[in-house]
């Protein structure tokens, strides 16, 4: 319970933080992906139902925030979740510049969905182009964040895991 | 079917969440979404965080904002220091040939005083001793310089030739006890020598007690010393002394040139020169 209750802050702040602060880093249109990380984190060390919904809901939140329509960010992000799920059932990832290499893919995954599905459901003809810069810079800085990031939802998840152990 | 389900309800659920969201993308995509619960419960919940954040963030803004132009105007102070020190540089610089300009160009009036065969010469070296008072010029007998030629400004003499070099030549001051220049009294035409003295400046000598010698007179070359020419001025009487015995008077001189201050000056040869063997 703490830990849904740690899981759900988190994303309540990662919001947060995507619609303020993070505005602040000069890196131009690329605003880091912390969302995405987040979602990677709980498909790696954190396959729950309710991660499920968290990565939809975040998307979802995203959708609410910037998207023109809304499904969008929810589909991505789910279909991140959902990647990252069944490759962690595979790999072991445990070392931050793995981790940092799975929010890279995952970011292009994000990156691929919202193209294609832009695309079907949106008629965006065009979509992918001049994009993909975009893209792979957005990876960049998501891969760049995720070691930073994992480490402080580690400690906080070991945290409340210890706490709850005694009990 | 349900230990199935069990088992791969995170799968499952992923599923369903993929195809939910297509159906609500699907659905808005129409304009089929008539009611979004999610939404704005969404948008009322982080309205607030979102409020305070945002004006955190403006005044971060405002202060990355301000760091930033704080940062371009100390570079452009910086600039703007260097500048100033170069444009002082200049400034110096032109002074500097202004002045330098200025001296020449009154040595050139000056030498057309002078007669022909004089030429100008720079100071580049004072005197090691304090016991003599001489400096070097830079030019020697490969530019006609002659030992015994009189240097002279316009303002007045400055000493003699005497020793020279190829390319250089040692100028024996008038302030040095061992000079000495004949002169006259421009009023009275009161005749003696003056020379340096280390103890009480330098001294009109020779001058017998009879002279008519008043402090304020000029004192000009004679010629008659076959070095310097005549009517060049030495410097003025500032004290007269006469001692109740003796054949002379005592005259304290305040000579017109400083010989210390001087850069350029005017070789000169009023017939008396000897080329240096």
């Amino acid at each position: 319970m703490k830990l849904s209750l740690l899981f759900f802050l988190a994303g309540f702040i990662v919001v947060l933080l995507q619609t303020t602060f993070l505005h602040l880093f000069p890196l131009g249109p690329i605003v880091p992906d912390l969302i995405l990380v987040l979602c990677v984190y709980w498909g790696l060390n954190h396959p729950t139902v309710g991660a499920v919904w968290g990565a939809f809901l975040l998307g979802y939140a995203v959708d609410v925030f910037s998207s023109p329509v809304l499904g969008l960010n929810a589909f991505a992000m789910s279909l991140v979740f959902l990647a990252v799920y069944l490759s962690s059932r595979r790999i072991w990832i445990h070392s931050p510049l793995l981790s940092a290499a799975v929010v890279f893919f995952a970011s292009w995954v994000k990156g691929a969905a919202l193209i294609l599905v832009g695309t079907f459901f949106l008629a965006a003809e065009g979509l992918w182009i001049g994009v993909l810069k975009y893209i792979f810079l957005e990876a960049l800085v998501a891969a760049i964040l995720a070691p930073g990031v994992f480490s402080l939802l580690r400690r906080g998840q070991s945290f409340l895991e210890e706490v709850r152990m005694p009990l | 079917m349900l230990a199935f389900v069990r088992r791969n309800q995170v799968l499952l659920t992923s599923f369903f969440c993929l195809l939910f969201s297509l159906y609500i993308l699907s659905a808005a995509a129409r304009g089929r979404l008539r009611r979004d619960p999610i939404g704005p419960l969404l948008l009322e919940l982080m309205r607030p965080l979102q409020i305070g954040a945002q004006a955190t963030v403006t005044k971060l803004r405002e202060i990355q904002q301000g760091y930033i132009t704080l940062r371009r105007l100390a570079s452009e102070n910086e600039r703007l220091k260097g500048r100033t020190l170069e444009l002082e540089a200049e400034r110096n610089r032109l002074l500097e040939a202004e002045a330098t300009n200025r001296r020449l160009r009154e040595l050139l009036e000056f030498r057309s005083q002078l007669p022909p065969g004089s030429l100008t010469a720079a100071v580049i070296a004072n005197s090691a001793s304090t016991w003599f008072h001489s400096f070097i010029l830079n030019k020697g007998s490969a530019d006609g310089v002659l030992q015994g030629m009189a240097v002279v400004s316009p303002v007045g003499v400055i000493g003699q030739v005497v020793a020279v070099t190829s390319s250089s030549s040692k100028v024996l001051l008038i302030t040095d006890p061992h000079s000495g220049v004949d002169v006259f009294d421009q009023r009275s035409r009161a005749r003696g020598i003056v020379s340096g003295s280390l103890e009480s400046g330098p001294m009109m000598k020779y001058s017998k007690r009879s002279e008519d010698i008043q402090e304020g007179d000029r004192l000009i070359t004679s010629g008659l010393d076959g070095i310097f020419p005549k009517g060049l001025l030495v410097g003025t009487v500032v004290k007269v002394r006469k001692k109740s015995f003796g054949l002379f008077q005592y005259v304290e001189v305040a000579l017109a040139v400083d010989p210390s201050r001087l850069e350029e000056v005017l070789v000169v040869s009023a017939g008396g020169a000897q080329p240096k063997d």
